[in-house]
């Protein structure tokens, strides 16, 4: 009797809770408020874009929002999916309009133009207020990429259920503003190719969640897919086909396509390591090309680096680095730098020819094609970013501005620091989503996946961006991102394997804490990422189940002390 | 020098070893180096009189797929270097399909895969002569006929237009090396569409794979319409169109049986059964405790290591004899729908604590004077009495025979699914057995924990199981040879607390075919199998199915870069 006593009190907690400050918004806002008032959508709403010279990017936008809120549809995440709100929905207010507008005196330029700004000079924070009563909706920003963000969240307040889209907390007050300025997703599309319109597809669930730069990890050991109209012969002998590749246009396309929603692209030719392809094309340019056993070679086959050391090659390297950084609008070029095998060089007659000829060490020589490359990117303008390598095992003098990604290990961030080189976060220890999958390699069946276990969101969530940092060293930390390698991905798994869990680093670097100032909390979190993730299936989106739908229609019931 | 050679040495190996990708790999096959052409006029030919309908279609299907697989070799080139010898090809107009039986009365596909286990028949023969006269396919029921035409499909590529295999003549004869060879997907944790099931029956069969373990139901939702229970799935499904109504199973069924797969549908009792009590409370004990974790305290502290339980709570409470009749019928009511021989009880993590609460279940013991065991096995007996006078025979978890005392059938067969090392104890108790261990064959390990507020916690069932793991899998380890013959097969098993429609092909596909290759061509031990399988020579072939799988539309995972896919041995770890 006592226990049933207990159910019951607790039934009765839950239901008054649940109605209540279920905004299930991802990110969470820097600040909202929310009530208790049920406001719908009204039939005939609209949005009306008080812009003067409204930018193409920003009209487009403001129908794609029309479009989700139509065809959403989503149902609330409680038992019944809804069907107790149509009570409540009963004799409620409708909403008939949100104005977008500018502040003052802000300069009208285009989503795309804004996105691909420098680190630290985007605009995205907004403010959007909703009242009770079904007056007007307003949305303001310092730019049309703050609006864009606006209109993100917007989207994410309506629920529906049986022929009404509603919220149930109004009036709804958001000021909103990211936390960090980078904040990233990286696919790597060399292990295997994915078609355009998987990239288009993530990079539309990427702008969902707010996640404003795409690094392309476009090139590898294994294929270049990437033409570039200097080198033709690169991805002619070096994607797996010819419908493996992407052209010039397709290149734009994306790199268009992610600019109207808010995201830069980032691109990365991985050098000098990561290379073997080119030898496809340039045999004398690549040491231990295709070299058996390809372990003493390289961490994964094939084995094959650039001869760094050679003049012709540093030149190669910079031209075809600078040749497709120029076309790219983006002020960040990503020029690798990671797992450069040494033994590589020390079997290699033409490399060693040179140091002995020049009286360098392998260091040096690196040195002068880091200087020679990156020197051709800063010269279009471009600021290189590197793997943590290039800072941590090589003595390279780089410019200050260089960006170092930390990706062997969470802990390596505070000696990056130390060098006093920004950093983007992207440890394998917390943001790698391939890790888990068993061993890849043939022939070696009890192998396991080199940074086994698998990263779950929530553990991901836990990352702390500014670990192990001085205070004086926080402001380094630009952000960060989750990363999908594709040696045990293709298209045929790219949705579940990146989402929803791609949207824990979205929230650490955009939210940093909930909007009280409370820190992150996993059990917070988990029925917005819920929501989040059945809402991108409603859009089309494949994310993998987090839990039995079961879990998700009852928050909580299924943490581990529930 | 030395290494050139050595690297000589292996592209002659490789040229000369037989380039047939076929998954399962036959019991004898030969081939030969002449390409041969599929003539723009192939057609397939029964010749026999009242060819069931189904084996009509399955020939269509055949047709169809040889027609739009477009699958091009995975070699650099993609088959490029095969253009001299296609020019060179003769063409194939015709493949005659022929059943040796002198039987009266012709069996449809369907009607034979679902023929008890230890009577089907799916043997069959291929002859594919490189000189263009007609290839024949014969076995000595329809059954065999089909699997025949799966192997047939899997001979030929695409290179430019052209449909080709590469390696003719081509001679089989084949047969499975077990008779149960199976998939298991839970529609309980989350609910899959018929389309997404229809999909996996498709690529089930394309592997050999004859049988689709239906966990239908669990505690989390009751998405099955049971004719007399329909309270069950309107209380227990998900929502409303989250249910498989009776013509839904119906059609599953029949689309199974075409495809040479029989549905055994399991209703997990007498744990696994919360979802019951949202429409008949009084017959679930501790329904959704809290904390759901303490009713499973002991078994969680004493087997965490093989048992993570998971919410919501929820037993029947088998002591009671209205539960026992109200079961008994449920069960039949199911039984009836399935034509299948097998039918599962379940019997898997059955937690004692959940009864040592529970007033009423403690008043009947101490009325009638006997222990949880003992009620437990007179529910056992009648559920399982009642099915057997229907003709079925009943499936259970190995905690039925290994955990609890309860009286089976000797006929009874038992899935090993906590660990193969469990394999050796229910032999010795005499049972037949269905391989179905965790640590070779779940699909769902190594995707972290999905227990809320854990974010370190992990897969109970850590690492992934990748398809060499499952490959190396040996049925008969430390059994003796009277044992090895209670091995019906095995199967690969998606739990879905963490899978859905959509990572349900690249969660399962092509992993499953591991085990699909491991039962119908036998095992390979440590690669020394008589045919020469290994995990080395194994993996262009299952790359070959997997490319295969994608062209015919399922999403199947990239075991590998493409690179690696397309240079067989040299992504091999000491390559």
């Amino acid at each position: 009797m006592a226990l049933r006593g207990t159910f019951g009190a607790l039934a009765l907690v839950v239901a008054c809770i649940l109605p209540t400050g279920v905004v299930s918004l991802w990110p969470i806002p820097t600040a909202l408020e929310t009530g208790t008032t049920p406001l719908t959508l009204a039939p005939y709403f609209n949005f009306e874009v008080a812009v003067p010279g409204a930018p193409a990017d920003l009209i487009e936008a403001v129908a794609q929002a029309k479009y989700y809120l139509e065809t959403d549809k989503l149902g609330r995440l409680v038992v019944g999916r809804g069907s107790n709100d149509t009570l409540a929905l009963k004799g409620a207010k409708s909403l008939s309009s949100l104005k977008l507008a500018l502040t003052e005196g802000a300069k009208v330029d285009s989503i795309s133009a804004e996105s691909v700004k420098p680190l630290g000079t985007r605009s995205e924070e907004y403010i959007l207020t909703i009242p009770e009563d079904g007056s007007p909706a307003t949305l303001t920003a310092n730019s049309t990429l703050g609006l864009y963000r606006g209109l993100t969240t917007f989207g994410q307040l309506w629920y529906y259920y049986g022929g009404e889209t509603y919220t149930l907390t109004s009036p709804i007050d958001i000021t909103d503003a990211p936390a960090y300025p980078f904040r990233g997703f990286a696919l790597d599309t060399s292990r295997n190719f994915f078609p355009i319109t998987d990239l288009t597809r993530t990079l539309d669930a990427m702008s969902w969640v707010k996640i404003n730069t795409f690094h392309w990890h476009i090139t590898d050991s294994q294929s270049f897919p990437l033409m570039v109209a200097q080198y033709p012969e690169l991805a002619i002998n070096g994607a797996y086909s010819a419908e493996e590749m992407y052209s010039e246009s397709d290149v734009q396309y994306i790199v268009a396509y992610a600019a109207a929603r808010g995201i830069d692209v980032l691109l990365e030719i991985d050098t000098p390591g990561h290379t073997a392809i080119i030898g496809t094309t340039y045999p004398d340019y690549v040491a231990c090309f295709d070299a058996s056993p390809w372990a003493t070679y390289a961490n994964e086959p094939p084995a094959g680096q650039l001869r760094f050391a050679l003049p012709e090659v540093m030149n190669f390297t910079a031209s075809l680095l600078s040749s497709v950084a120029k076309t790219l609008p983006s002020y960040y070029f990503s020029t690798g730098g990671d797992e450069l095998n040494t033994n590589c060089y020390t079997d290699d007659y033409p490399t060693q020819q040179q140091l002995n000829a020049t009286g360098w060490t392998l260091n040096d020589a690196l040195n002068i094609f880091t200087e020679t490359t990156h020197g051709a990117l800063i010269a279009e303008g471009k600021t290189p970013i590197v793997w943590e390598e290039m800072v941590l095992d090589w003595n390279l003098t780089l410019s200050n501005e260089t960006i170092v990604m930390v990706w062997i290990s969470s802990e390596d961030a505070a000696a990056v620091a130390e060098k006093g080189y920004r950093i983007v976060q992207a440890p394998s220890n917390y943001f790698y989503l391939d890790c888990g999958a068993g061993e890849w390699l043939g022939d070696d069946p009890t192998g396991n996946s080199w940074c086994d276990p698998f990263k779950t969101w929530s553990e991901a969530y836990t990352f702390d961006p500014l670990a192990n940092l001085t205070e004086a060293q926080y402001e380094l930390v630009l952000g960060g991102e989750q990363l999908l390698w594709a040696e045990q991905s293709g298209p045929q798994n790219l949705d579940p394997i990146v989402w929803p869990r791609a949207a824990s680093s979205a929230e650490i670097f955009w939210s940093a804490q909930q909007p009280g100032g409370a820190p992150l909390n996993v059990t917070e979190a988990l029925p917005r990422l819920q929501d989040i993730r059945y809402r991108m299936v409603q859009r089309g989106l494949n994310p993998i189940q987090l839990q039995p739908q079961w879990c998700a229609l009852r928050p909580d019931a299924c943490d581990l002390y529930a | 020098m030395g290494r050139s050679l050595t690297t000589l040495l292996t592209a002659l190996l490789v040229a000369c070893t037989p380039t047939a990708a076929l998954w399962p790999l036959p019991q004898s096959l030969t081939t030969g180096t002449d390409a041969l052409v599929l003539s723009k006029n192939f057609n397939i030919r029964l010749s026999m009189h009242n060819a069931p309908k189904d084996l009509q279609d399955a020939v269509s299907r055949t047709e169809y797929y040889l027609r739009h697989d477009n699958l091009g070799r995975l070699l650099v080139g993609r088959g490029s270097s095969d253009a001299g010898a296609i020019k060179a090809a003769k063409q194939l107009s015709a493949l005659t399909v022929t059943l040796e039986s002198g039987a009266t009365t012709v069996r449809s596909v369907a009607q034979e895969a679902m023929d008890d286990i230890d009577s089907r028949d799916e043997k069959y023969a291929l002859t594919v002569p490189s000189d263009g006269t007609p290839a024949t396919l014969s076995a000595n029921s329809t059954l065999g006929l089909f699997r025949g035409l799966t192997t047939f499909s899997q001979l030929f590529y695409e290179y430019d237009g052209v449909i080709y295999a590469p390696d003719t003549p081509v001679q089989i004869e084949d047969w499975p090396a077990y008779p149960y060879r199976g998939f298991m997907l839970d529609t309980a944790r989350n609910y899959y569409s018929v389309a997404d099931i229809k999909r996996t029956l498709d690529a089930m069969s394309w592997v050999k794979i004859n049988t689709f373990h239906w966990h239908v139901v669990d505690s989390q939702s009751f998405p099955i319409e049971v004719p007399g229970f329909m309270e069950l799935s309107q209380k227990g499904a998900y929502a409303p169109d989250f249910v498989y109504t009776t013509s839904d199973v119906q059609d599953i069924i029949s689309y199974a049986g075409e495809r040479g797969i029989d549905v055994v549908v399991e209703i997990d009792t007498p744990g696994h059964t919360a979802v019951i009590g949202e429409s008949h409370p009084e017959h679930i004990v501790c329904f959704h405790a809290s904390p759901w974790s303490n009713t499973n305290l002991t078994i969680l502290l004493i087997s965490y290591s093989c048992n993570l339980t998971e919410p919501p709570s929820g037993q029947l409470r088998f002591a009671n004899e209205t539960t026992v009749s109200f079961t008994t019928s449920l069960l039949s009511a199911v039984a009836k729908m399935f034509p299948s021989k097998l039918f599962s009880t379940g019997g898997d993590e059955l937690h004692a604590s959940c009864y040592d609460d529970d007033a009423e279940t403690q008043a009947i013991l101490s009325s009638t004077g006997q222990t949880l065991e003992q009620a437990l096995s007179s529910f056992t007996q009648t559920t399982h009495g009642a099915l057997e006078k229907m003709g079925k025979t009943p499936v259970v978890w190995e905690e039925m025979v290994l955990d609890h005392n309860v009286t089976l059938s000797n006929n009874t067969v038992v899935m090993v699914w906590i660990s193969s090392k469990n394999v050796e104890a229910v032999a010795e108790k005499g049972f037949r057995i269905v391989h179905a261990a965790s640590d070779y064959f779940y699909l769902d390990c190594g995707a972290g924990g999905w227990v809320g507020d854990n974010p370190l916690g992990n897969s109970w069932c850590e690492p992934f199981k990748t398809w060499q793991k499952s490959y190396t899998f040996n049925p008969t380890a430390n059994l003796t040879d009277a044992q090895s013959q209670l091995i019906l097969g095995g199967q690969h098993l998606l739990w879905s607390e963490q899978s859905s429609p959509h990572n349900l092909d690249p969660a399962t596909w092509p992993r499953a075919a591991s085990s699909a290759e491991l039962f119908w061509s036998g095992p390979t031990g440590n690669g020394t199998a008589a045919n020469g399988r290994s995990v080395d020579t194994a993996l262009p072939r299952l790359h070959d199915i997997a490319f295969r799988m994608t062209n015919r539309g399922i999403a199947a995972i990239a075991l590998q870069p493409m690179w690696c896919a397309l240079r067989p041995g040299a992504c091999d770890l000491t390559a």
